[in-house]
């Protein structure tokens, strides 16, 4: 049994780790509901504007508008590099959140390989590219300190790096990998193929009429909505990530209070039992002694 | 009367969803209107107002900066960069004028847009007094 001092000098340090696990889910629940509530409010656009790609999408394949051979849209070649974007976030004690996206990665580099197609990483989020990088992964691009206070701008940079490359046939491919919020307690991985556009999966037509452009006299339209469909998608899983990240982080230091609240209790137990046995030991020590005096 | 289902979304949420009779847009080739019916279209659209005709004839009016739409027999979606929904009531109409003023102006350039903009909301809100 440990001596007295060192059980009291255990309850103390556990009782510090348990206040600062509380401090920080205080902390992220104080920032999760401003996240959240950007997320939601982001949430409409992101899936309107996905929606309505994907209804150009099944209408450029149905009818083959004349003049609108974008290769945003062309997805019957198999791909022979692909680009993947993944979103983690810059700091850990946030659960399994990290590890998820991680190895959502590492399946899609597995899949990809074995269909001998060249992958290439761009990391978001100081934990994803650490853990690439011990791996000994070769990233093509990093970014640092988005994760944590995502903005348009910096979304906007991320995504035209890889989108550049994808118009200049440097890529075929560009998917996107986010841990999203669900609720309060549970995440979402989402995987999406940014570029080329797929063809949506059991879209209803609705509409029967070719689909016109306005103005039409070059594909500038079109342009300017991809470039918002991709940019939007990137601040969107940015924003959702974070508050996801959130969510995660605030359910893992709950836990960790939880648990440094047991472990409080079981060592104080131990320590009442050390300190009655010395004193019964004590107690036997006297009695003896006068005893043996008598 | 078929009616049109009308959505507006900007990244800050939506700022429209029902059904109306029509819908005026200020396209970057011009204004144009659209019934229940109308053949597909993308459009780009530049700064001004979206003039809607409720079901029940009454109006509304929601200032834009720029965006897409796109339009198809039913439905009319427009993803707005930015929108401000100009109220009835009448004592928050100089607030969302003066709302739907700076988002124009964060445009920069447009001095007819913002003129234009600012003609149709106060002749909206004298008509709808």
């Amino acid at each position: 049994m440990a001596s007295l001092k060192e059980i009291k000098r255990k309850i103390k340090s556990v009782e510090n780790t348990k206040k600062t696990t509380r401090a920080m889910k205080l902390v992220s629940t104080a920032k999760l509901n401003r996240a959240k509530t950007a997320a939601q409010q982001s949430r409409v656009y992101a899936q309107k504007i996905n929606e309505v790609l994907s209804e150009i999408s099944f209408k450029l394949h149905q009818f083959r508008v004349e003049g609108t051979q974008s290769s945003f849209f062309e997805t019957t070649q198999t791909p022979a590099k692909v680009d993947i974007i993944f979103v983690t976030a810059d700091k850990g004690l946030c659960g399994g959140f990290n590890i998820q996206t991680i190895k959502a990665v590492k399946q899609l580099i597995s899949e990809y390989k074995e269909q001998k197609v060249k992958i290439r990483l761009r990391g978001v989020g100081k934990k994803g590219i650490a853990y690439f990088k011990f791996l000994d992964y070769e990233l093509q691009a990093e970014y640092v300190g988005v994760s944590s206070s995502p903005t348009y701008k910096k979304a906007q940079e991320i995504i035209t790096e890889a989108i550049d490359d994808f118009i200049n046939g440097v890529t075929d491919k560009v998917i996107l990998v986010h841990n999203g919020y669900k609720n309060m307690i549970s995440q979402e991985l989402k995987i999406n193929d940014i570029v080329p556009v797929e063809e949506p999966v059991g879209y209803e037509n609705t509409s029967d009429s070719l689909m016109e452009m306005e103005p039409e006299e070059d594909m500038s339209i079109l342009e300017s909505l991809m470039k918002k469909y991709f940019e939007y998608n990137m601040y969107y899983a940015l924003i959702d990530s974070l508050a996801a990240e959130h969510s995660a982080r605030m359910q893992a230091m709950e836990n960790a209070t939880k648990n440094a609240s047991e472990r409080v209790a079981l060592l104080t137990l131990a320590y009442n039992k050390a300190r009655q046995e010395a004193i019964t030991t004590e107690l036997i020590e006297i009695i003896s002694g006068v005893e043996s005096m008598k | 009367m078929e009616l049109l289902k009308l959505e507006i979304v900007t990244p800050d949420g939506l700022i429209f969803s029902g059904n109306v009779k029509t819908v005026t847009l200020p396209g970057s080739e011009g204004e144009f209107g659209v019934y229940a019916g109308h053949a597909s279209l993308v459009s780009l659209l530049k700064a001004g107002v979206v003039d809607i005709e409720l079901e029940n004839a009454k109006r509304e009016m929601v200032a834009i900066n720029w965006g897409h739409v796109k339009v198809d027999e039913h439905s009319v979606a427009i993803l707005a960069d930015g929108a401000i929904s100009i109220s009835h009531e009448e004592s928050q109409i100089a607030d969302s004028l003066e709302k739907a003023k700076k988002l124009i102006e964060s445009m920069g350039d447009s001095d007819v847009a913002l003129a234009t903009v600012t003609a149709r909301i106060e002749t909206f809100a004298r008509t709808n007094k």
